[in-house]
């Protein structure tokens, strides 16, 4: 294999505006009410005003291990050895289901045709468009910049060969990462949390300006 | 891999809050499809073009790939003033800015003109359509004269409009945004105190502080630009506070979140001020040389200590002293942005003089890293000059009914604005609005819609220019179905000011991408269409928008097609405190502590016995009051998916707005009612349940579905407004429908808080 192609997030730089969302369905020519491939999550804790809430874009992370790609089937599944994408054969695809339950992040979904359909990181265009493309090139190279970094407001997304995201990410980030963070799947940087409330939700105290309400 | 920094981020988490809904509809089977564009060739060649983003009129700039004639992807122009963090940096486009292709293909727009017959709306030619509004028109001016026509196209890309319908028509009547329905108690107090009307934008990437006060950037922005600054700022070390009421994405990010009460702005301003005065951390020299009236000022917050500020804020007083310190130390490279959080209820002129004052007070004026005098590009404004053309001046000496007639001496903005968007209805009662032109600015959405829709039933003439089919297209007498940004040359002519530049002035500008749908003309084309039906063809010499467009460009070293050519082209640069040479734009040539010597206001003020000097006036002195009977602060907001109410019908927005509040399972796509559990318990209401606001007013239109979150204050709701009875998504409430004229008497601005009690719908 040459290099595993990796994607990287931000939450600190993630404004949660689901661009990347919007931005993939356009790229890829699919309907708005189809599944997203790029999904933004709004995790959410405490009480008012003790709340907290983050922004968390995931898509297919092209995982070195691809738990999909060990149960499928009928080998619909692919990691390639080029770049490390996993892409999908919809000729050989059965529309089990069994990728989605194997996927530790919920990234499969299924067309009106019943068939399995998710990133492709921008390798081809549309369902199955990343199957049986030649290697992914870097921009500098002359591949397309997948839409969702693309249209990233924040820069809270990157994609690249590994060395190269690992290169951009901060030392802490690459840390947990050699560490074994998310199962060496993604680059997720640290939340740099609220200072005020994090210390008040630490020490158990209501942090300065908390208003009681009653009922 | 659960650990997250505390969140839970396994898969379990993650399918439970966005996907399992997702697996859920994808068994729903075949949808009609959003995206209606023309099939293509996927291996033809691709050509890039640019547009400029009308979505929410702020221009960042697209980027277009048109592959065998069809624009098949939208992307931001890197380093675009508005659309990129600057010099450098990459542009990008939000929901909204991508949206624009979905818009460009929409099966749904209006594609040809419709005119009135026998009381219905018929599809039209343009001759025909253009012959007959010319009709109307000349009969509307025998009948009523053209001073009860009101001009309320206040949003159009090209400024062709104003002329037409004020030196021609000659009608004195018209509403604009920013003072009548956006944010009028700012942009009064903005515009007399000295900081004019783009008084919300911060020089983000210079500043060491920055107050977002009712203000979410993260999410409703005047262009990415500003989101984009904010995070280069926080990365350069500076601290954020958020005032709000409610925990918005911009206070996810935030070193402070304050959870203002609703409306208490203004009393947190005066302590600020107070503590800054007490602890000498103002800036002497700026207030001797520059301000005007700081005495009365120091008398205003002589006795608004933090501690009183608590009890009406329920902001610790530790805090205020807190944050009042540190902005004053971190001056000037301090700013506050501003808008409609403190500029939609109807204290809101006073409470935002209050917040600006310490603008003056701690000299962050023109100053890096406070606020910024921006500069336009010198544009000819009046491209009719340019060309020698003498046009005539119509609308001069026809006064505003407002001014003139004694039913309105109740109204003391008569003093300060010509009219106001919640008194239209009562002066066509009167008979002094007949008739009303409208362009891409659904007044229904913008206040006392009930109110709005016998007005538009009742006026003999309407004309609208729109794309979607809504309560106000649908009842018009003439509807004009104009051309998209895309499909149109454009020059970015209004308030290309503020920017990620902040010491060089810039023009954008585009050729049109594509062929307008349909019958779709550009707006310079309508106007040119009627004005030759109505003999005025030699007014209009200019073949094209983009003609028209060249003579705008007189003043600058560019031609439009070099500057459409690469988008955007930056101009001369600026320098910081341009006060030094120019003054302050005001009476006094200084910045304005107290308004006491504009006399306008100063009449306003004194018809309401209200103080010329920033002033605390609490809450329920005009505008409503929770009480028993309706206990809650109902307000509408904005998402980052809709802006001015225009942008609902697209199902990429409508869809990912669902999405975000996980819902996207449910058979609804209106918007969300938006409550704090400790008063959705006690009302038996739960997120996905659909329920009813209402009013002193009434009850809504229709019920909204409810979203419970920890998010917003108790005893504070919300909904994201553009939906409902009179909107292009009918689907939803409309936030309006339960508005009743309420304003703020000093600037107009409508009140778009409200108390409200929220009951479960019942049924399904």
């Amino acid at each position: 294999m040459s290099e595993q192609w990796m994607f990287y997030f931000d939450p600190n730089r993630c404004i949660g505006c689901h661009a990347c969302s919007v931005a993939c369905k356009q790229r890829h020519d699919r309907d708005a009410d189809a599944d997203d491939w790029r999904t933004v999550s709004h995790l959410s804790r405490g009480e008012y005003p003790d709340f907290e809430e983050v922004p968390i874009s995931m898509s297919c992370m092209h995982c070195h291990d691809a738990p999909c790609e060990q149960v499928c089937p009928p080998d619909a599944i692919i990691k390639r050895d080029e770049d490390g994408i996993v892409t999908v054969d919809r000729d050989r695809c059965i529309g089990c289901h069994y990728c989605a339950w194997a996927c530790p992040f919920g990234a499969p979904t299924y067309d009106d045709e019943g068939l399995m359909s998710k990133c492709n990181l921008c390798l081809g265009e549309g369902p199955g468009g990343g199957h049986g493309q030649p290697e992914r090139q870097t921009p500098e190279d002359g591949g397309p910049t997948p839409a969702c970094v693309d249209d990233c407001v924040g820069e809270a997304i990157k994609a690249g060969p590994q060395s190269e995201v690992m290169a951009e990410a901060t030392e802490k980030a690459a840390e947990r990462f050699e560490q074994g963070a998310y199962g060496k799947r993604v680059i997720v940087e640290p939340l740099e949390e609220d200072a005020d409330l994090a210390d008040a939700i630490r020490e158990g105290d209501e942090p300065a300006g908390a208003i009681t309400y009653e009922g | 891999m659960s650990d997250v920094d505390g969140f839970d981020l396994t898969r379990r988490t993650v399918l439970k809050t966005a996907g399992a809904a997702a697996v859920g509809a994808s068994f729903a089977g075949c949808l009609a499809g959003g995206d209606d564009q023309p099939a293509v060739d996927p291996d033809a060649e691709t050509e890039t073009a640019y547009g400029n983003c009308w979505m929410c009129h702020h221009a960042c700039g697209q980027e277009l790939t048109v592959r065998d004639g069809t624009a098949v992807d939208i992307n931001g122009v890197d380093e675009h003033p508005r659309g990129s963090a600057g010099p450098g940096t990459e542009g990008t486009l939000c929901p909204k800015g991508q949206a624009e292709l979905e818009k460009l293909y929409d099966p749904d727009r209006i594609t040809q003109p419709y005119i009135r017959e026998d009381g219905e709306l018929r599809e039209a030619d343009w001759d025909e359509a253009f012959e007959y509004t010319a009709r109307r028109l000349e009969e509307f001016a025998d009948e009523h004269g053209p001073e009860q026509l009101l001009d309320a196209t206040s949003w159009s890309t090209t400024n062709v409009h104003e002329y037409f319908w004020g030196n021609l028509y000659g009608t004195p009547e018209s509403i604009g945004r920013g003072r009548h329905v956006c944010f009028g108690g700012p942009h009064l107090s903005g515009n007399l105190m000295g900081l004019g009307a783009n008084m919300r934008f911060v020089d983000y990437q210079h500043s060491d502080y920055i107050i977002a006060w009712g203000r979410n950037i993260f999410e409703s922005f005047a262009g990415q630009w500003e989101p984009k600054g904010v995070l280069e700022a926080l990365e350069n070390g500076a601290t954020l506070v958020v005032v709000d009421p409610q925990h918005t994405p911009t206070a996810q990010k935030a070193d402070h979140w304050l959870p203002i009460e609703p409306r208490t702005d203004g009393a947190l301003a005066l302590a600020m001020g107070h503590v800054i005065i007490e602890e000498e951390l103002y800036d002497e020299a700026f207030v001797e040389e520059q301000t005007h009236g700081f005495d009365a000022y120091q008398e205003a917050v002589a006795d608004k200590t933090p501690e009183w500020a608590e009890d009406i804020t329920g902001i610790d007083a530790e805090l205020i002293r807190e944050i009042a310190t540190d902005f004053a130390e971190a001056a000037p490279a301090a700013g506050i942005a501003l808008w409609t959080g403190v500029g939609q209820y109807a204290e809101a002129q006073k409470a935002s003089q209050n917040v600006f004052a310490l603008n003056g007070l701690v000299g962050n004026i023109d100053r890096p890293g406070g606020f910024r005098m921006w500069q336009g590009p010198p544009l000819q404004m009046n491209p009719f000059e340019e060309r020698g053309i003498d046009l005539p001046n119509n609308a001069e000496g026809r006064q505003p009914a407002l001014q003139l007639s004694p039913e309105y001496e109740d109204y003391p903005f008569r003093h300060t604005t010509g009219i106001g968007h919640t008194v239209v209805p009562e002066m066509v009662d009167n008979g002094h609005i007949m008739g009303m032109v409208n362009h891409y600015d659904n007044p229904l959405t913008d206040g006392s819609t009930q109110a709005w829709l016998e007005a538009i039933e009742t006026m003999d003439l309407v004309i609208t220019i729109d794309a979607y089919w809504n309560e106000l297209t649908r009842n018009a007498d003439v509807v004009f179905p104009e051309a998209i940004q895309l499909e149109k040359d454009t020059l970015i002519n209004y308030a290309p000011t503020w920017s990620a530049y902040h010491d060089r002035r810039w023009i954008s500008a585009s050729k049109a991408v594509h062929e307008p749908l349909g019958d779709c003309k550009s707006g310079y084309e309508i106007y040119k269409g009627l004005a030759e039906e109505l003999g005025w063809g030699e007014y209009f010499p200019w073949e094209s928008e983009a003609e028209y467009n060249e003579d705008m460009l007189a003043n600058i070293d560019y031609t439009f097609e070099e500057v459409a050519e690469q988008n955007f082209v930056l101009l001369e640069e600026f320098e910081y405190e341009q006060w030094e040479e120019n003054g302050f734009p005001t009476a006094t040539g200084q910045f304005q502590f107290d308004l006491d010597e504009e006399g306008g206001y100063a009449e306003s003020a004194d018809e309401l016995g209200i103080d010329t000097a920033p002033e605390w006036i609490p809450p329920g002195t005009w505008g409503d009051e929770p009480d028993d009977e309706y206990p809650l602060h109902f307000y509408d907001t904005r998402s980052v998916f809709f802006s001015f109410g225009a942008d609902q019908p697209l199902e990429h927005l409508h869809e990912q707005y669902a999405r975000k509040h996980g819902l996207e399972g449910e058979d609804y796509r209106g918007n969300y009612l938006v409550m704090n559990p400790r008063d959705a318990e006690p009302r038996g209401i739960e997120t996905g349940d659909m329920v009813t606001v209402e009013t002193a007013a009434g009850e809504g239109d229709e019920p909204a579905m409810a979203y419970v979150s920890e998010r917003t204050q108790p005893g504070f709701v919300t909904a994201e407004f553009g939906f409902g009875t009179g909107n292009s998504h009918e689907e939803g409430m409309n936030t309006m429908w339960v508005h009743d004229t309420q304003h703020d008497p000093v600037s107009s601005q409508v009140d778009r808080h409200l108390a409200a009690e929220i009951r479960p719908a019942g049924g399904d």
